[in-house]
């Protein structure tokens, strides 16, 4: 591809002359705050710092969005496909887009044509769990940020895709990679500054939110997630996260987890960042007793310091992999500045965003064996047999009783995200309905090996369908429709007003009704989606983009939901969707 | 890279003399007229036999072909490049020489049998060229580098080498070595291209010597000779390179005593 770089650029010159080529402008920090307002543009992932992944445009109506076609379609090339898992950013008449193997892409949002493309060169190595995806790129100033799976921080050149600089996150061979868009968030004592975590939660990671100055890549400040590890802000040592062995006895919380791979929200309003971290080191539960402190847990940091303002443990002692990574969307309930999260273990929580209390929390899946529910502070009520039993019970201390726990490891909900609509005042939850047989063994840590000491495999729950888009009333806790899928949904939403946007493994971009759940339209990208889609408004005209590609972990870690994916095949598509000139002028 | 010459060149057309008339390519390539304007713009250029390139009679190995590219013979050098008509990707190296002679020493990949042409831009806006025509089997820039086939490569990347060596004429011999895969991306393994895009070479006191622009082609492990005048009574040449991933290297080669009184024997 390279091959012909002097013909490209002479061609460019060339071209510049007669046609109307994409302009490069920086992107403000105060564009990236204020991004749910304005249509014309995508700068933050998930449409807006707080993540609620909703768009005020109303080109494209309940009545007639069955008339939506393609206005194009870009491939991804090169023989690379896996999961495609990205949110694309608009700027300017320009898309940003990251792809599977560490890959950006800059395109011309009206054609389709590509503007550039910066393939990372990744080590043999690298140490992904879960596919060698990637969800996307931040904007700031003149430049395009991303993570690549060799956990590097990587600065783009936004007009020509040159690397401005990279920074090195932690040690691939360790088993840490990056695989989140990183978020970027206003200070008043640094500037831009960029928030990235970690990925690696199964290899004895601890995990750490960080933030870096958005022109030259410095490290400003680290907050480890786990108690006992202390962070750091200009260069020295700050606070300790928690209290050493509140909440961990003996030492595993020197290989604790609560990976911070899902990345964060923003919320321009309290000025907090709000964001989830992993499963505790190892999954064998007996290993570590207490709550663990602060895996399985949603944090909000203050941006000056890194200093963790509040905390809440979604599943404390977590013995099933129940990640509490799962984004945090800012959202008004009545008055009350509220936030909501989908946990992998199945409940929905409403917290007070001030200071993380609770409001109220419930099963947002059919079915939940662990817990019988949430106790007034949201702390959940185990059932103690549905946790699996300790290797050292057995006979020859190798492996302890399996049991079947639903949802399975992968979540009622998992990293594809949900997304608010502040006219319905509804959460549309892209869920998953199945179970796991999970046993536990004894496992010691070596670095960069897996640290589980765990077994187990998934099963759906029901014959029918594993993925359930479910409209969550988090005033009421009421599941208000459900709209079942065959294969598990893996891909995250996107709502306008009247409509809300997801795809499906089995390949479809569909956009249902709001209100009620009812599908106006599909259209067969030709491999499965796991990417959530966006809209932006240029010249006039309302458009819909998503990344098509199977992969992720489903795929990997299915076990016997493969026979609901066996048929899905890979790619690497970017599809860009609008509405014909005489539909949209009517 | 390539958009900085363009500019490089762009800016030199606004003082240079009217473009020359078409020059007749003493090597007869078949993409000769195309491939002039690529490099030089509008630019004047002369066929100069002061420009000397110098190739092996057997080509052993076409992932790593000797190359020297010489323009001692012209006064006031500004900048130096190395490339081959007929290589999928033809620019390979581009020296400015600010404390160094208008000389390079390196391996290139060669796809098939081209030429290979050395281009001195002189202070007055000229490119002075010379070349030879390089016999030698195909597939140097798509075969996968053969950092590819041992698992660890990535813990010598960078690791550097080098020596310095003095001489009469009152420049020094440099020589090193970075550990590198420089893949092309044109591998049928579809690894991405990657490779070092520049290198300086300072003295000891902070003065460039010399600045490199290297590309694709430029083999694995990068080799390169350079003749360059070190200030006296200094202990060490520092390079600073980089690759097209940011990754930054950097390495310091002591230099020989050059005054038998400044400093004792170690």
């Amino acid at each position: 591809m390279t091959a012909n770089k002097w013909l490209v650029t002479a061609g460019a010159l060339a071209l510049s002359v007669g046609l109307a080529q994409p302009t490069f402008a920086d992107v403000s920090i105060d564009s990236i705050v204020k991004d749910a307002e304005t249509a014309d543009d995508v700068v933050s992932y998930g449409l807006g710092p707080q993540g609620q992944r909703y768009s005020a445009l109303d080109k494209i109506t309940k009545d007639n969005v069955d008339q939506l076609v393609p206005a194009w379609a870009l491939s991804l090339g090169g023989e690379k496909m896996r999961g495609q898992q990205a949110q694309p950013l608009v700027k300017d008449g320009v898309i940003y887009f990251t792809g599977s193997y560490s890959r950006v892409w800059a395109v011309d949002a009206k054609t389709g044509h590509e503007l550039w493309q910066y393939d990372a060169r990744l080590p043999e190595g690298i140490l992904p769990c879960c596919d060698v995806i990637n969800r996307g790129a931040a904007l700031i100033g003149d430049k395009v940020i991303f993570g690549t799976l060799d956990a590097k921080l990587v600065a783009l050149d936004q007009k020509t895709g040159k690397v401005v600089w990279t920074k090195t996150i932690d040690d691939f061979k360790g088993g840490y990679s990056y695989t989140a868009a990183p978020l970027i968030v206003p200070s008043s004592a640094h500037g831009p500054l960029i928030v990235t975590g970690v990925s690696g939660g199964e290899f004895g990671i601890v995990g750490r939110v960080e933030a870096r100055k958005a022109d030259n890549g410095d490290l400003v400040w680290t907050r480890p997630t786990i108690e006992g590890h202390v962070g750091t802000l200009n260069g020295k040592d700050s606070t300790m996260t928690g209290t050493k062995n509140e909440t961990w006895k003996g030492d595993l919380w020197k290989t604790g987890g609560g990976a911070t791979w899902l990345g964060g929200t923003y919320d321009p309003d309290t000025k907090l960042i709000f964001i989830g971290t992993g499963n505790p080191g190892p999954w064998n539960s007996h290993m570590r007793p207490g709550d663990n402190k602060w895996s399985c847990s949603r944090i909000a940091i203050d941006p000056e310091t890194g200093d963790i303002k509040w905390g809440f443990q979604t599943t404390p002692h977590d013995g099933w992999d129940f990640d509490g990574v799962n984004e945090v969307i800012s959202f008004d309930l009545d008055g009350t500045k509220a936030a909501a999260t989908a946990d992998r273990n199945g409940f929905f929580y409403v917290l007070n965003r001030e200071n993380g209390k609770f409001i109220r929390g419930f099963p947002f899946v059919e079915k939940i064996t662990w817990a019988t529910g949430l106790d007034e502070n949201g702390r959940p009520l185990y059932v103690a047999d549905n946790r699996p039993g300790d290797p050292k019970d057995s006979k020859d201390g190798k492996k302890g009783a399996s049991v079947f726990a639903v949802p399975s490891f992968l979540g009622g909900k998992n990293q594809q995200q949900m997304a608010y609509n502040p006219g319905t005042k509804l959460f549309y939850v892209p869920a998953n309905e199945w179970g796991m047989d999970i046993h536990n063994e004894p496992v010691t840590y070596k670095k960069g090996a897996a640290y589980l000491g765990a077994g187990f495999t998934i099963k759906p729950i029901f014959d029918d369908h594993i993925g359930a888009l479910k409209a969550v009333d988090p005033a009421s806790g009421k599941i208000v429709w459900t709209v079942k899928n065959r294969a598990p949904l893996w891909g995250g939403v996107l709502t306008t007003p009247g409509l809300v946007f997801y795809g499906t493994p089995e390949g479809d971009l569909k956009a249902v009704d709001a209100t009620d759940g009812k599908e106006l339209w599909h259209f067969n990208t030709g491999s499965g989606i796991v990417a959530p889609p966006i809209t932006w408004e240029q010249d006039g005209e309302q458009f819909v983009s998503v990344l098509s590609g199977w992969g992720g972990a489903v795929p990997l870690w299915g076990g016997e939901v493969a026979k609901t994916v066996a048929n899905l095949n890979q790619g690497g598509m970017l599809w860009t969707f609008k509405l014909p000139k005489r539909v949209a002028a009517n | 890279m390539v958009r900085r010459l363009f500019l490089a060149i762009a800016a030199i057309l606004a003082t240079a003399p009217a473009a020359a008339e078409p020059q007749v390519d003493p090597l007869k390539s078949p993409v000769w007229s195309d491939l002039a304007k690529k490099v030089f713009g509008e630019a004047p250029y002369v066929f100069d036999d002061a420009v000397k390139v110098s190739v092996p009679h057997v080509v052993e190995n076409q992932a790593q072909a000797p190359i020297i590219a010489d323009a001692r013979g012209l006064a006031d050098v500004k900048r130096l490049i190395v490339f081959s008509d007929l290589n999928p990707i033809q620019l390979a190296i581009a020296l400015e020489p600010q404390a160094a002679a208008p000389f390079v020493g390196m391996r290139l990949k060669v796809e098939q049998s081209t030429p290979i042409r050395a281009a001195a831009l002189t202070a007055d806006g000229t490119w002075h060229v010379g070349g030879v025509y390089l016999e030698a089997a195909g597939g140097g820039c798509t075969s996968p580098a053969a950092a590819r086939s041992v698992a660890n490569w990535w813990d010598t990347l960078g690791e550097a080498q080098g020596r310095v060596w003095p001489a009469a004429d009152g420049y020094s011999r440099v020589r090193f070595r970075i550990r590198h895969p420089m893949d092309t991306g044109l591998a049928k393994d579809n690894t991405p291209a990657y490779f070092i895009e520049s290198i300086d070479l300072k003295s000891e006191s902070g003065s460039v010597l010399a600045t490199l622009k290297t590309f694709e082609p430029v083999g694995e492990d990068p080799t390169i000779t350079l003749l360059v005048k070190l200030p006296p009574n200094e202990t060490a040449i520092s390079i600073d390179g980089r690759d097209n991933n940011g990754q930054i290297y950097r390495a310091n080669i002591p230099t020989p005593r050059t005054d038998a009184t400044s400093r004792q024997p170690s």
